[in-house]
């Protein structure tokens, strides 16, 4: 069964025929070439595909492309703007947060959600928001180093 | 994956007409983070599946006479987040806050928590100890069942071909009860409950009543009366004699087995020390 949805994504509308069966993660990437959400475990463990699904971190291997219809998706292509990174991919580079990469957008968006949300995290704050992404390179610890860094850089610039 | 039709009806008479369709494997959609990963391991071969989060009354929390009623597609992080929920059945909220991971509990909803009626669900034994009502709507019209007569074993419950969890009715708890909820997983965040114990506590006449719940240690999620009893006996605060004959008891009832998360052994031993804590944690709000 095809059914004709649209997706804003990034803040560009797509209108996209999609398969009742095919998940939102398939289709950003196999239909719409948009490839920083990762297939990683498909089973909602890892967070490597983890997009901003209406304001709100989700799973995308855990939401069907359908249920999406009408929603606002955010992605890590959508983070730079006008070739400016993202005050968290700067933190994230600064403080050697990424090593081979998998986890990183997924990372992004769980943190990117947080600080929409709660600009001034704890340390707490971050390991919840993060928990459900894994990273089996970094040790975590300077993910959450950069994601406190970001905040503050963040709050400062206001 | 294998395909399958999907269907968002804005009514009832449409959702269930679709489920209700004899000769097809129909499965109601909330939050999907069952249906997707069974569908994609092909445990589950729907043919149809109905995305019920557009009927009314789904989406929506409000006070009515009975107390609070929680439709079943709101989000596990919707519910530990809602003041309302706090308020008087912050057990629920605390039970809530447990499933899964962000990510998790951003889609994953409470309908859908009861309605795979895994025994190691997290918001089982809260809803227990809260003596919950499922509203249950389908081919014959709309029904009520105790979260008490609710679950029948692993994966299996009371609901029939073509019914859908509507909401939740948790009633008013007895004045000044308060509960705590305490879980053990391998991992924390992500991973399904190894143990959880539900315990709610209430001033009465003399001394206090409790209820005690239990997940991931039997077919379905329990409560174990005779621990409830015990402690319910006591004049007053129970003491560390009644506490731990109460946990002996609530040990006793349990028929944990061993599985990739655990021993049946340590599901007891974690059983003790669960249900420790979250006594304690009551008796200290009390």
């Amino acid at each position: 069964m095809l059914h004709e949805i649209t997706l804003k994504i990034n803040g560009e509308e797509y209108q996209v025929a999609v398969k009742s069966h095919h998940t939102l993660l398939s289709v950003l990437r196999e239909q719409l070439g948009i490839t920083s959400p990762k297939r990683g475990c498909e089973n909602g463990e890892c967070g490597a595909c983890t997009v901003i699904l209406d304001g709100k971190p989700v799973n995308s291997c855990m939401v069907l492309a359908v249920e999406a219809d009408g929603s606002t998706i955010e992605t890590t292509e959508g983070l730079a703007k006008g070739g400016d990174l993202h005050p968290l991919q700067e933190a994230f580079i600064e403080h050697n947060a990424v090593q081979c990469g998998f986890c990183t957008p997924g990372m992004l968006m769980s943190a990117k959600a947080l600080l929409d949300f709660n600009p001034h995290p704890t340390e707490e704050d971050i390991k919840v928001a993060l928990a459900g992404n894994l990273c089996r390179c970094t040790g975590y610890y300077r993910i959450i180093e950069a994601v406190k860094d970001a905040a503050t850089k963040m709050e400062a610039k206001k | 994956m294998r395909p399958f039709d999907y269907y968002k009806p804005k009514d009832f008479q449409e959702a269930i007409a679709l489920l209700s369709q004899e000769g097809k494997k129909t499965f109601p959609l909330a939050g999907a983070t069952d249906l997707v990963p069974m569908a994609r391991d092909e445990r589950w071969l729907p043919d149809i599946v109905v995305d019920i989060k557009a009927l009314p009354g789904l989406r929506e929390m409000k006070l009515t006479d009975e107390g609070l009623y929680v439709g079943a597609a709101m989000t596990m992080n919707e519910i530990a987040a809602s003041p309302l929920v706090k308020s008087k059945w912050d057990v629920l909220a605390q039970g809530a806050s447990s499933v899964g991971h962000n990510q998790v509990r951003n889609r994953a909803t409470v309908g859908g928590n009861i309605a795979t009626s895994s025994p190691a669900a997290d918001t089982p034994p809260s809803l227990l100890v809260l003596e919950a009502i499922v509203v249950a709507r389908g081919p014959e019209g709309e029904r009520r069942i105790p979260i008490t007569e609710f679950f029948l074993g692993p994966r299996r419950n009371a609901l029939k071909k073509g019914e859908i969890i509507v909401g939740l009715i948790l009633p008013n708890p007895p004045e000044g009860a308060v509960g705590s909820y305490h879980r053990i997983s391998r991992r924390h965040g992500a991973d399904l409950a190894i143990v959880g114990v539900a315990v709610l506590a209430y001033p009465k006449a003399e001394g206090f009543g409790w209820r005690v719940a239990l997940g991931a240690v039997a077919p379905t999620p329990i409560r174990v009366p005779q621990a409830e009893a015990t402690l319910s006996a006591a004049p007053g605060k129970p003491d560390e004699a009644v506490i731990s004959q109460a946990i002996q008891e609530a040990v006793a009832a349990s028929k944990p087995i061993d599985d990739i998360r655990a021993t049946a052994k340590y599901r007891r031993e974690m059983i003790a020390t669960l249900m420790r804590k979250a006594v304690e944690d009551v008796l200290e709000k009390l």
